[in-house]
């Protein structure tokens, strides 16, 4: 039933038309359009709706409209016409604004804190801001602009810090682009869309892990009033993977359903009440079929079969879905000769991304049958291409943009099922429709981290030489494929540095099993191996009485070097990381003195930047850059890159910045946008400094090159000469400011100003088959040391300090690199310590929201202390390498090090929970 | 969330009067309506009471309104210093914002959750439902007749302790309750009163000059999360000598627990002896069921770290 509701929003008295059971939340987004405010969840799990009401946060997914009786602050009605509030300028300054989905809210509530305690506490902070989930910063750069706004009087100023010795901009700690925008409600995500005409669609999912499909009457539904369109899965039959080898997954259900979540048809309404009771109309048969969740009893002969026939129609014989095989050397020979070995059991459990922007993606179709699709999606290139290929049209035909996204991790980077299920009914329906996952289609949607049962044994001669490394891994990979090709390489080829060793084998197996589709969460593949190689290492050390640091330091690979696999690592600075977690821990007088209780733990990895080959073979550059210059003095930079929250786009502006000497601030970027930039691949495996960076330098330098010539012809000096500098170019003691060098150079050459610039991928990897696979043109290092306290009695770890020491090549922003480093160490910590993505025996997930699945609180979240080691890389731009994934590697083993520190015992199996603590502790098994 | 009709009361008697078959009453809002979102609670009409004024008052006893926001308990001067561990109780419900929206009797009317119960319709359908919520079977402990959906409030336990009094208005008129009372061994139906009837005041008796007590909260993160084991205890000390002792467990059982037989200590000093003793009362008589996160078993045991634990800083 709809009234007239009267509310009093930022200083505004509204009188909206609004159902009496919305919430304040619909009110304000689909009745003011005030989109500022966020849904996250919708079930007062993560904070990301807060506003204030009479200055005092409260969540507007649980507030009826109705039923708000005070003035109502949204994130919209914090600045004054004198500029942002003194919070969100400091958010915005501080690189606290990653994602920035939570921030509305986050600001929001620290508002509220600092209005009532202008100066607090370390603590206060923490317990202010602990009804705000953010998934992206680990906090610490949060706490900081808190701490900053609190600190300032009435604003604080935008300043970028000192760039690195000879260069205008690189290395100075500076904002990202787009910080402001989020931080004031400005920015545009998926969810903000709305278009005129714009239905709603939802999603029916089966309820069963694994049945035939036999019926599926859609008639009551698309009988009901407001009712568009409905679709099932012969709608949209092609098969597709972001893997082009392996396309076995269709956008809806088709035969049979796989998982409990799975999509079997969609619907779209004018609104999403109808479309929930259009969905709930929808009847379909089930027989439900034999279900396998354990990839042990998957891997089985025998075992029910997840997919029938492979995609292209052959009849499988089991549920292996990829295996690899490969072997470096004698390692048997050189396990029988070690003086030290380990033998052991390792199982990492599964996780997911959680970011707090839900997907959500809106299509239309304009009146010459071309589809434009928004999406929250990391990749809309191969979205594009993938499109396309299912909904039938050519690629000149589709358009995909990507709004400013709210977290991605890895789960955004490949296309789902609502980007196809939007297409084709807004195609069915002749109007715009949007869908958003519930939290709880966002954990079916899934392609987090795969759960590993791995099986590591070492060997070190007596020095503590490494000499030989067997990995046997097998994959719990879900029902579909993914990256699953990538992944079951990435499990053994990305083990091999920084610590080397002498021989290797490793047997990597992935397997279907009934449960929503693992994929790459941040780090890809290899978080898990990390985890058992770093604990078998410090056992190793343990045997043979050295200190973790030191057999960490002497089995350091140099730069230059070859691993074992073949991958040549052009720069690691793993010593430097090693030093500086070392002398920040207090180790050498800490280490193995702290008492029952407390302990220190070290960790090591390397990650690369970016894969040599692109997903789909081809000979086009993977990354494009184009930059356009105006007579303003402004430049727009045009790249598909994928900002995801970790600031790709303001790292593109410092480079071009950096070649052009036009300030920052004063170049646009426009990326993941397939119809206005040119193709980058995407956001993962962490390729976006590195390639995009090489492209921007590229079209940087030769637009510098246009403005430096006309300016040597304007001076009449030679043009090598003229030098490019912060914001002017320079001969000698003379000097033009940028932006007239631009003019001049539009009227030297008598068109307007535009450059390009690509990443070509050079041809490198190990020689043998799949020994491209982890090859990367650059790699980074990291050290992690962690102090924990255990408490004997309840099992309960507390983590408090983490020294992350990374070695990213050059920090082209230290702030922005710091944020990566805070957030992957966050992002560890919370697989180690309470994460689990688990299904119990029906196939049910344990408990898909925010409230059962626990992603840490401001306050628990330990203390991060990110060193940014820089190892100039040769090949990467300025000598960049990546920073976004490497920095989650070694927490998790560096915890459980730490802990066999504190207490004695060697855990095996995350999460950490008291009570497996408690068990190991008390010389149970480890569970 | 359903269709629903919203009214709003501006004082109890016309909440009573706008009470139908059907409706429900929201005060903060955070328990109920998650609860509408998963079709766990489909009203036809919401009667809005969080308008009515609640507050803290000292008399005789301390009266607190029941629609007074935890975060104004757990901030109140009256409450911290003479209750001080419906304060700290306070103070560990939920988050920030849930303590701000979410009432003292909200917390008191607090439905029982369970991991099967607390999901949404799509997820429920999956399972095949539970007995709370249109099935026919507990998936806790695997049968028909029993729900074990825990009482997960934070400050039930403390109030139990401190021997609390309910005030409620209803269809029949006013009554007063013991809090002891309210609650049954049943995750359906968990709550002695009526349909419709409104709980209006908590009245808490003023405790002895020699008052001792605490609220300890079990949960993985320390924010947000509902307790895996609460353990309320309100002592009175006399020196080393225990003049008086109650303790109450909390999200264990569709009941909040008072620990019996601890009237045999009174008269003993706080000792390690003694406080052992305690400690395993507590954890003889705690048996948490698989409602809620984390393992029985260890719950159990996390039961007699906290009771001894919070008795050897009640001697401190």
């Amino acid at each position: 039933m709809s009234s007239t509701c009267r509310l009093r929003v930022n200083g505004d008295e509204l009188a909206l038309a609004v159902p009496e059971h919305w919430t304040l939340l619909e009110a304000l987004r689909y009745a003011a359009g005030l989109t500022g405010t966020k849904q996250g969840c919708d079930k007062g799990d993560c904070g990301a709706c807060t506003v204030l009401v009479d200055g005092q946060p409260v969540l507007s997914c649980l507030t009826l409209a109705h039923d708000v009786r005070g003035e109502v602050t949204t994130i919209e009605g914090l600045a004054t016409p004198e500029g942002p509030d003194p919070v969100q300028r400091a958010f915005d300054v501080s690189g606290a604004l990653q994602c920035g989905f939570c921030q509305p809210g986050m600001i929001l509530s620290a508002r509220a804190l600092l209005s009532r305690q202008p100066n607090p506490s370390g603590a206060e902070i923490r317990e202010a801001l602990s009804g705000n989930l953010c998934r992206c910063t680990g906090y610490t750069k949060i706490f900081e602009a808190v701490r900053l706004a609190a600190n300032t009087s009435r604003q604080v100023p935008v300043r970028y810090g000192q760039p690195a010795q000879g260069f205008n901009v690189i290395g100075a700690r500076g904002r990202k682009a787009d910080a402001i925008k989020k931080a004031t409600g400005e920015a545009i995500y998926a969810d903000d869309i709305a278009l005129p005409r714009m239905l709603h669609g939802k999603i029916l999912r089966s309820p069963h892990a694994h049945a035939r499909i036999l019926r599926v009457d859609t008639a009551a539904a698309l009988a009901m009033p407001g009712v568009h369109a409905v679709i099932t899965g012969v709608d949209l039959p092609t098969p597709y993977c972001i893997i082009p080898w392996t396309p076995d997954e269709t956008a809806l259900a088709v035969g049979k359903v796989r998982y409990v979540g799975e999509g079997v048809a969609a619907v779209a309404a004018v609104d999403e009440d109808t479309a929930n009771r259009a969905i709930a109309a929808i009847r379909v048969d089930y027989e439900p079929l034999p279900r396998v969740l354990d990839p042990r009893a998957a891997a089985e002969p025998g075992a029910p079969l997840v997919h029938d026939t492979d995609w292209k129609g052959r009849p499988r014989a089991d549920n292996i879905c990829k295996e690899v095989d490969l072997a470096f050397g004698d390692v048997e020979g050189e396990l029988s000769r070690a003086a030290a070995t380990v033998d052991a059991e390792f199982f990492y459990e599964g996780s997911t991304h959680a970011p707090i922007e839900p997907h959500c993606a809106v299509a239309t179709w304009n009146a010459d049958g071309a589809l434009t699709v928004w999406s929250s999606t990391q990749v809309s290139h191969y979205l594009h291409r993938e499109l396309a290929k299912v909904i039938g049209v050519h690629t000149e035909q589709v358009r995909v943009i990507q709004p400013v996204l709210g977290g991605a991790f890895g789960g955004k980077s490949e296309p789902f099922d609502l980007e196809f299920c939007v297409a084709a009914l807004s195609r069915k329906a002749g109007r715009p429709v949007k869908i958003l996952y519930t939290r709880e289609e966002v954990f079916y949607a899934h392609r987090g981290r795969h759960p590993m049962h791995m099986h590591m044994r070492m060997g070190a001669d007596a020095s503590g030489k490494l000499t030989a490394v067997d990995n046997d891994v097998l994959i719990d990979g879900g029902a579909y494929h993914s990256f699953g090709l990538v992944t079951t390489y990435y499990a053994g080829q990305l083990l091999t540095g920084p610590v080397d060793f002498g021989t290797y084998h490793f047997r990597s197996r992935r397997v279907y099993t009934n449960k929503p589709c693992c994929g790459p969460k941040r780090g890809h593949g290899s978080v898990q191996p990390r985890f058992a190689f770093e604990i078998a290492l410090d056992e190793i050390a343990a045997k043979l009485g050295l200190d973790p640091i030191e057999i960490r330091r002497r089995n350091a690979m140099v730069s230059g070097q070859r691993t074992v696999n073949g991958q040549l690592v052009p720069s690691t600075g793993l010593h430097a990381c090693l030093d500086a977690v070392e002398t920040a821990s207090g180790w050498r007088q800490r280490h193995g003195k702290l008492g029952r209780g407390r302990g220190l733990g070290v960790a090591t990895s390397m990650y690369i930047s970016g894969t040599a080959y692109p997903i789909y073979p081809n000979e086009m550059p993977q990354s494009g850059v184009i930059l356009r210059a105006d007579r303003s003095g402004k430049i727009t930079v045009f790249c598909g890159a994928n900002d995801i929250g970790q600031g790709s786009d303001g790292m593109l502006a410092y480079i071009v910045a950096e070649e052009t000497g036009v300030p920052p601030d004063a170049i646009t970027v426009v990326s993941g946008d397939t119809e206005l930039t040119p193709v980058d691949l995407g956001s993962y495996s962490s390729r976006v400094t590195f390639m995009c960076g090489i492209a921007a330098q590229e079209a940087g330098r030769a637009m510098a090159g246009k403005m430096r010539a006309a300016v040597a012809t304007a001076w009449s000096v030679p043009v090598d000469e003229v030098r490019v500098g912060y914001g002017s170019l320079f001969h000698g003691e003379r000097s033009m400011p940028a932006r007239e060098a631009l003019v001049l150079a539009e009227a030297a050459l008598g068109t307007p100003l535009s450059t390009a610039g690509g990443y070509r991928t050079r041809k490198i990897g190990g020689d043998y088959r799949g020994g491209t696979i982890g090859a990367s043109p650059a790699y980074s290092t990291t050290a992690h040391a962690c102090e924990v306290a255990v408490d004997d009695e309840t099992g309960i770890v507390r983590v408090e300090k983490v020294w992350a020491a990374h070695d990213c090549g050059r920090a082209l922003n230290p702030q922005l690199v710091e944020g990566q480093i805070e957030g992957s160490v966050y992002m560890g910590y919370a697989e180690a310590i309470m994460e689990a993505h688990t299904f119990d025996e029906r196939g049910l997930h344990s408990g898909p929201n925010l409230l059962d699945y626990r992603i840490p609180t401001s306050k628990e979240c330990p203390d991060f202390f990110a060193q940014v080691v820089e190892t100039i890389d040769p090949g990467g731009p300025y000598g960049a390498k990546e920073a976004g994934e490497g920095p989650l590697h070694p927490v998790i083993p560096a915890i459980a090090n730490a802990i066999y520190d504190a207490v004695g015992v060697r855990l095996r199996r995350i999460p950490f929970t008291p009570d497996r603590v408690l068990q190991a502790i008390r010389g149970g098994v480890p569970c | 969330m359903n269709d629903f009709a919203y009214a709003r009361a501006r004082t109890w008697d016309e909440a009573l009067s706008l009470y139908e078959p059907g409706a429900v009453y929201v005060a903060g809002g955070t328990d109920l309506l998650p609860n509408v979102k998963h079709r766990l609670v489909k009203p036809a009409r919401v009667v809005a009471i969080g308008g009515i004024p609640g507050g803290i008052d000292l008399a005789t006893e301390l009266v607190i309104g029941a629609t007074t926001p935890l975060q104004q308990v757990a901030d109140s001067p009256v409450v911290r210093a003479l209750v001080p561990p419906l304060a700290q109780a306070a103070q560990l419900v939920a988050g920030p914002q849930i303590r701000a929206m979410g009432t003292l009797g909200g917390n008191v009317l607090l439905d029982t959750r369970c991991l099967y119960y607390n999901q949404t319709e799509g997820w429920r359908t999956a399972l095949g439902y539970c007995l709370k919520a249109e099935g026919t079977w507990c998936h806790v402990v695997g049968g028909p007749k029993t729900c074990v959906a825990a009482q997960s409030s934070d400050t039930v336990p403390v109030l139990l302790a401190l021997g609390a009094r309910l005030r409620l208005l209803g269809p029949s008129g006013r009554r007063e309750l013991p809090i002891r009372d309210l609650y049954r061994f049943n995750g359906m139906d968990h709550l002695a009163i009526e349909k419709g009837e409104l709980l209006t005041e908590i009245v808490v008796p003023r405790p002895p000059v020699a008052f001792r007590g605490s609220y300890q909260k079990l949960r993985t993160r320390d924010s947000i999360d509902f307790p895996q084991l609460g353990l309320a205890i309100a002592a009175e000390l006399h020196g080393d000598t225990i003049g008086a002792l109650e303790m109450v467990v909390g999200a264990a059982n569709p009941q909040p627990k008072p620990v019996r037989g601890l009237e045999a200590l009174v008269g003993q000093p706080l000792s390690p002896a003694s406080i052992e003793a305690i400690a395993d009362l507590v954890y003889k008589q705690t048996r948490p069921q698989g409602s809620v996160h984390g393992s029985e078993a260890w719950r159990r045991q996390m039961a007699r770290v906290m009771a001894r634990r919070g008795l050897e800083a009640l001697g401190r």
